[in-house]
């Protein structure tokens, strides 16, 4: 049987491939990608809860919600990187220090 | 009787400082003639004070404002310091026979001391004007009788007189600038203390407010019951009786300006390094300052504990006779021999004023008055000599008398009047001092008669270290360091201006060795007022 | 008090006082111009005159006592006074009588020298203060004559003032005179606080406090100030041991010595305590006495052996000056004054006839252009031919002083002899020692005078620079020669008495004798005179074989004969155990003066210099150091911190990530 902590698992799982993305890859869409993969690990434990709460189903409503949040931010993530792009001709995060004081 | 006259002596100078500080420095010796303009004029109206003065007995001892001619009061300062009361300060001066005679003994050195400045040559605008505030600080001291207004005029010395040896003295003249302050303030920081003491113990009868004034301050009626200072408490301080730690305390910032041994190191290095003119009105008029306080203040205000310590500043009077003669008898330099001269010859002062005895007392005062002249006169003489070879050690002069034959005469005629030779001023002094010390073992019983027998010593040391002097350098073949040089510099004999400074010093201190009527007939009411003041509190 | 009416009498004792003060201010004021001393002897003539007139007036009848207001010091009036009675007098007229023939000897003395006005104005100054000193009426104002009569001697004496040994003599006889000087300022402070008044009639005139003992002194504090006055007249009048500025004063002008430093001045000594002779008790007189007597005959002692001319007369001065001190002491103050006025006369005569002598020589110094000693016997001899007045006047005068029969001396000596064994009589067994003394000195006396004029006169002339030289030798010029006539006979008795042996019947003796004389031994009045006249004419005749026929026994070098020469080497004594302490210990006091009470003062400074740059490096290191370091504390932080923002925002997430796990743990931990 499947319970729960299988979720709470793959969550994990997922939530520290994609922080592990965020924080190693020298390629600021495949950090983009990393976090979208945070926020699914978030996604998927909010409906994995979401069977406790079955009169509303809050925990499915949240996650489309978030889904679609997710969807709005990396569409304006790629807008910044785009433009980040553009003014420095790297998306590697690595070389771009402009939050230096 | 004007009594305008003393406010109109005391601030002369200030207005002449004024009118000086208008002139520009390059007014063509301009200030000169200002400075000794005013000196002449301050000397017209102090002997004018001398004329009008007339001496009249006391009834209730020296706070008796009898006594106070040529007096003015004016309120000056008036402060409401809430629970401590008003604050009373006044413009409150006034002389008596303790302070005409050196008063006018004042306005007599300053114009010699102007006369004597006539060749100085650094910065003439600011030396005038310096001197102009000593001159006014030095009148107001011998005449307010506020105690607060006094202390104002005595630390109002200090400050020309830094500048005047700091600037214009010799070579090691800071050191001797920054000695001379220092001594001073040490006293009158003190003094300040005792005054601030005094005022919140005397009150003022007809406002009911504490009050500066020292005749009310004299007064025993006067003082608050039970206040520190209180003539009838007996508090003490430090397990000494507050009266007579306040006599020592005030005792000591005069005695600095006497000055008695052990105080008086500042007064050798004061003396040399200071100029000519300085060294004069240091010796004829700053040292009268101590005996003044000392008799005035210190006397007047704590007769009782001056009675209990008169033993200790007889012992101290001979202490300084003795040991300034036989330390002027070491000395090399000329100007240091007679500045211990004055330390030997001021001891008599002390002398005569702790016996508080008539003859004692008028003695004193005979011998301020006659070591103002003398003291004056030996000081320029030094300067004549240290102008024409810039050198003052007596082994490099021998026989300047027949160099220098009228130069001799003055300086004979001053070394004998200064070693007591009777029919000069100096003679009375002491003799009465002695006199008065020796008296008093039978009549007050304060002093011992060994006292007077000690003193009298002094006078027989005053002779040798003159006598040798005068030998060394005045008589045989002349021999001189500086040879032909010096001869010829040296051939240059007293001048007309130098005569004319010498003459009044040495024919006043003739005068008064014959006729001292002169002098003590104004003395005398006050002496008697102080002895009779002193004697009434046994 | 009232103002005292001008008697005839009273003015013409101002003016014989005045007149040479007079003379002194215009001589003073003429300067360089008053050559002549025409003022100064117009002056002193004025005053012998004057001063024969109060004689006249005053002796034997009432004194002439005025006092004016002078000061007064508190309610106490002192006066200017005068009295003159017998003694005042007396001392007046001598003073006259003998300043005159000085004032004249001089003219011709002291002529050509350059300084010559200013000897004018001392001479004067000095007339003034001496006839001061005799009339003055309070001890105030005698205490001030006094004092100015050592002035003018300090000048007389200094007169050449460019020879060392004069300048040198000058200061020690005003130093030494300044010791006795403080002891008649103490006598006076002690008769003032006793009586409170320094008045002389009012405290020894008769039925006085002083002598009647009312007034708050105690017996010790009479006799301390009978001693004090003792003192100042010991150093006055050249006692043992103070006499020792009186040899060296002959440096002065000889005239000087005449007047000053035989006839008057050293004399005023006597004076005084024959003014204050009431005051003495028995102890005082006693010392008197004795001081008087070891003076008397150590001066005696001294004389034997001297060479200087000028020297011998001052020793033998100060001999009879212990003859007359002897005499105060055995109360016998008129024979004392008396022997003053004759031995001020045959005293004043053998210096001036010493200084013809020395004035001789010196000329034929300069004639010869030799370079020695003009005033030493060893180089006179034989002058008796060619200076006879001289000789003889000087003869005249040694004879007085020896004592011989028909002069002055002759009567006041031996009446002091008399006198002193007649005391001797009524004092203790020892007390015989003084007159013997006395007869012994008196007999020195006599050897000393012969030798002096045996040397100088009779004998035959040294190899030395008479040889040959004589015929430029001649007697003293005719203003020399008159003042000595003039003093050689009044050195003779008939100015004192018609009886020449007897001193019973002298006017002098009459007019000054006291209330109260010595018991007197009838025997001793004829022996004693014809004793020592034959003791004198036995040392006469001695001293004829050893000095002038050549037979001299003794040999110079004996240890007494030295201490005689160096004068009991009392001068080396001085020179040794008194100056040189004082001046040692002057200079100690001025080390410590220095380095101790300065030292004191400069460590004081020093101590408030060395605490205020501890201040100092207290308020910048620790005060400010403290502030400072906060601020570096801030900045290093800030520093510090600064490294972890790189701006690269993968950095700031890990660190956010971290922070997370530690605030994750912490929340897990401390639940737990």
């Amino acid at each position: 049987m499947i319970t729960i902590t299988h979720f709470l698992v793959v969550g994990a799982w997922l939530f520290s491939i994609g922080l592990y993305a965020v924080l190693a890859r020298r390629n600021a869409i495949l950090v983009l990608v990393g976090i979208e993969l945070m926020i699914n690990a978030a996604i998927l434990n909010l409906v994995a809860f979401g069977r406790y709460d079955s009169s509303l189903y809050g925990g499915q409503a949240f996650a489309l919600f978030a889904i679609v949040l997710a969807a709005a931010a990396v569409a304006v993530a790629l807008a910044i990187i785009l433009n980040v792009y553009k003014h420095h001709k790297t998306v590697n995060p690595e070389d771009i220090s402009d939050l230096k004081d | 009787m004007n009594t305008h006259l003393l406010t109109l002596l005391i601030f002369t100078p200030l207005a002449a400082a004024a009118l000086m500080s208008l002139v520009p420095s390059r007014g063509k010796g301009l200030h000169k003639y200002i400075a000794l303009a005013t000196g002449i004029l301050q000397l017209v109206l102090s002997g004018a004070m001398y004329y009008l003065y007339r001496p009249t007995e006391a009834e209730h001892g020296i706070a008796d404002e009898q006594l106070y001619q040529f007096a003015s009061h004016v309120p000056w300062i008036r402060l409401d310091m809430g629970s401590l009361g008003r604050l009373e300060i006044d413009y409150a001066v006034g002389v008596d026979g303790l302070s005409l005679p050196l008063l006018f003994l004042s306005a007599l050195v300053m114009v010699i001391a102007v006369g004597a400045s006539w060749k100085v040559a650094k910065s003439v605008k600011g030396y005038f004007i310096l001197l102009m505030i000593l001159n006014m600080a030095v009148m107001g001291v011998f005449s307010a009788l506020d105690f607060f207004l006094f202390y104002v005029f005595y630390e109002l010395m200090l400050l020309p007189l830094y500048f005047l040896i700091g600037i214009w003295g010799g070579a090691r003249r800071e050191y001797a600038a920054i000695k001379f302050f220092l001594y001073t303030l040490f006293g009158s920081v003190f003094m300040l203390l005792v005054i601030v003491g005094l005022y919140f113990s005397v009150t003022n009868p007809a406002t009911g407010a504490h009050t500066f004034n020292m005749l009310l301050m004299m007064d025993p009626a006067n003082h608050v019951p039970g206040s520190v200072f209180s003539a009838l408490a007996g508090q003490e301080l430090f397990g000494i009786p507050a009266r007579l730690l306040a006599f020592i305390v005030l005792f000591i910032a005069f005695a600095i300006k006497v000055p008695i041994v052990p105080l008086h190191t500042w007064l050798p290095d004061a003396h040399v390094e200071a100029p000519t003119p300085i060294s004069i009105i240091l010796a004829g008029i700053l040292l009268k300052i101590g005996g003044y306080g000392i008799l005035r203040i210190c006397f007047g205000i704590f007769p009782d504990a001056a009675l209990q310590s008169a033993w200790w500043l007889g012992l101290i009077g001979v202490v300084s006779i003795i040991y300034g003669a036989l330390v002027a008898l070491a000395q090399r330099d000329l100007k240091r021999m007679i500045a211990y001269s004055s330390v030997s010859h001021m001891g008599f002062v002390l002398l005569g004023a702790a016996s508080f005895t008539t003859e004692g007392m008028a003695g004193a005062v005979f011998q301020m008055i006659s070591h103002g002249f003398l003291s004056a006169a030996l000081f320029f003489l030094v300067g004549m000599l240290y102008d024409r070879v810039h050198d003052r050690n007596i082994y490099h002069f021998r026989g300047l008398a027949s160099v220098m034959p009228r130069f001799t005469v003055f300086v004979a005629i001053a070394f004998f009047a200064s070693l007591g030779l009777p029919g000069f001023s100096a003679f009375i002094g002491e003799a009465f001092v002695i006199i008065g010390a020796f008296i008093s073992g039978s009549t007050n019983g304060i002093l011992p008669e060994w006292m007077a027998i000690a003193g009298s010593i002094g006078i027989l040391l005053s002779a040798a270290y003159f006598l040798w002097t005068l030998q060394r350098m005045f008589f045989g073949l002349p021999r001189l360091k500086g040879g032909d040089a010096w001869a010829a510099a040296l051939r240059a004999d007293a001048s007309a201006r130098e005569t004319l400074i010498m003459v009044p010093l040495i024919g006043l201190a003739l005068l008064l060795g014959v006729y001292p009527a002169l002098a003590l007939d104004h003395i005398n009411t006050s002496v008697l007022a102080l002895v009779e003041w002193v004697n009434k509190v046994r | 008090m009232p103002v005292p009416t001008l008697t005839y009498p009273l003015l013409a004792t101002l003016a014989a006082v005045l007149m040479p003060f007079l003379a002194f201010l215009l001589t003073a004021a003429t300067g360089k111009k008053a050559r002549n001393g025409a003022v100064s002897i117009a002056a002193i003539s004025i005053s012998l005159l004057a001063a024969a007139y109060v004689f006249a007036h005053v002796w034997g009848k009432d004194p002439i006592h005025v006092q004016w207001h002078w000061f007064s010091i508190g309610r106490q009036a002192f006066h200017v006074g005068l009295l003159v009675n017998n003694a005042s007098a007396l001392m007046l007229l001598l003073v006259c009588l003998v300043a005159l023939p000085v004032h004249v000897y001089s003219t011709a003395y002291m002529k050509g020298d350059p300084g010559i006005h200013r000897y004018w104005a001392y001479l004067s100054l000095f007339c003034f203060a001496m006839l001061g000193l005799a009339v003055a009426g309070n001890l105030l104002l005698m205490y001030i004559c006094w004092e100015l009569v050592g002035f003018a001697s300090y000048l007389l004496i200094g007169f050449w003032f460019t020879r060392d040994a004069a300048i040198q003599a000058n200061k020690k006889a005003f130093i030494i005179n300044r010791i006795g000087d403080l002891g008649f300022l103490l006598g006076i402070a002690i008769l003032y606080s006793g009586f409170g008044t320094l008045d002389i009639q009012v405290l020894f005139g008769t039925d006085t406090p002083a002598v009647s003992g009312t007034g708050n002194l105690t017996p010790g504090w009479f006799t301390a100030a009978g001693l004090a006055f003792f003192l100042g007249a010991m150093a006055k009048s050249a006692q043992f041991p103070l006499h020792v500025w009186l040899p060296d004063a002959m440096e002065g002008p000889t005239s000087v010595s005449s007047l000053i430093h035989a006839a008057t001045m050293v004399a005023a000594g006597v004076f005084l305590l024959a003014r204050v002779f009431p005051l003495f008790d028995g102890t005082v007189l006693f010392v008197i006495a004795v001081t008087g007597t070891v003076t008397a005959f150590a001066a005696a002692c001294f004389a034997l052996t001297q060479y200087d001319i000028k020297k011998i007369l001052a020793f033998s001065t100060i001999s009879q000056l212990g003859f007359m001190m002897a005499g105060i002491g055995f109360g016998m103050y008129h024979v004392a004054l008396f022997h003053l006025t004759t031995h001020a006369f045959f005293k004043c005569l053998l210096f001036l006839c010493a200084g013809a002598v020395i004035h001789e020589m010196q000329h034929v110094k300069q004639k010869l252009g030799h370079d020695f000693d003009p005033q030493d016997i060893r180089n006179m001899g034989g002058l008796r031919k060619h200076m006879p007045i001289t000789c003889a006047t000087m003869s005249i005068a040694a004879l007085a002083l020896v004592g011989f029969p028909l002069t002055g001396g002759y009567l006041s000596k031996d009446a002091l002899l008399v006198h002193g064994f007649e005391w001797a009589a009524t004092q203790h067994g020892m007390a015989l020692a003084v007159p013997c003394a006395l007869a012994v000195a008196s007999m020195l006396t006599g050897f000393y005078s012969f030798r002096l004029l045996a040397k100088v006169f009779f004998a035959q002339p040294a190899a030395g620079p008479l040889t040959g030289s004589h015929a430029t030798l001649h007697d003293a010029p005719l203003p020399m020669r008159i003042p000595m006539l003039f003093l050689a006979a009044c050195s003779l008795f008939p100015l004192f008495t018609f009886h020449p042996l007897n001193d019973g019947h002298v006017w002098l003796l009459r007019g000054l004798a006291p209330d109260a004389t010595l018991p007197p031994l009838r025997l001793l009045h004829f022996a004693i005179p014809i004793l020592a006249t034959i003791a004198s004419v036995i040392i006469a005749t001695v001293t004829w074989r050893w000095y002038v026929l050549g037979k001299y026994p003794l040999k110079p070098q004996g240890a007494l004969y030295r201490l005689s020469l160096h004068q009991g080497y009392l001068d080396a004594l001085y020179m040794r155990a008194i100056i040189p302490p004082l001046m040692r210990l002057s200079a100690v006091l001025f080390w410590l003066d220095r380095h101790v009470v300065d030292g004191f003062v400069n460590g004081l400074a020093a101590g408030g210099r060395a605490l205020a740059s501890a201040a100092a490096w207290a308020d910048y290191r620790v005060v400010d150091g403290l502030v400072r370091m906060t601020g570096k504390l801030a900045l290093g932080l800030g520093n510090a911190l600064r490294r972890s923002q790189t701006g690269r925002v993968q950095h700031y997430l890990a660190l956010a990530f971290f922070l997370m796990v530690v605030m994750l743990l912490y929340f897990i931990f401390a639940r737990a």
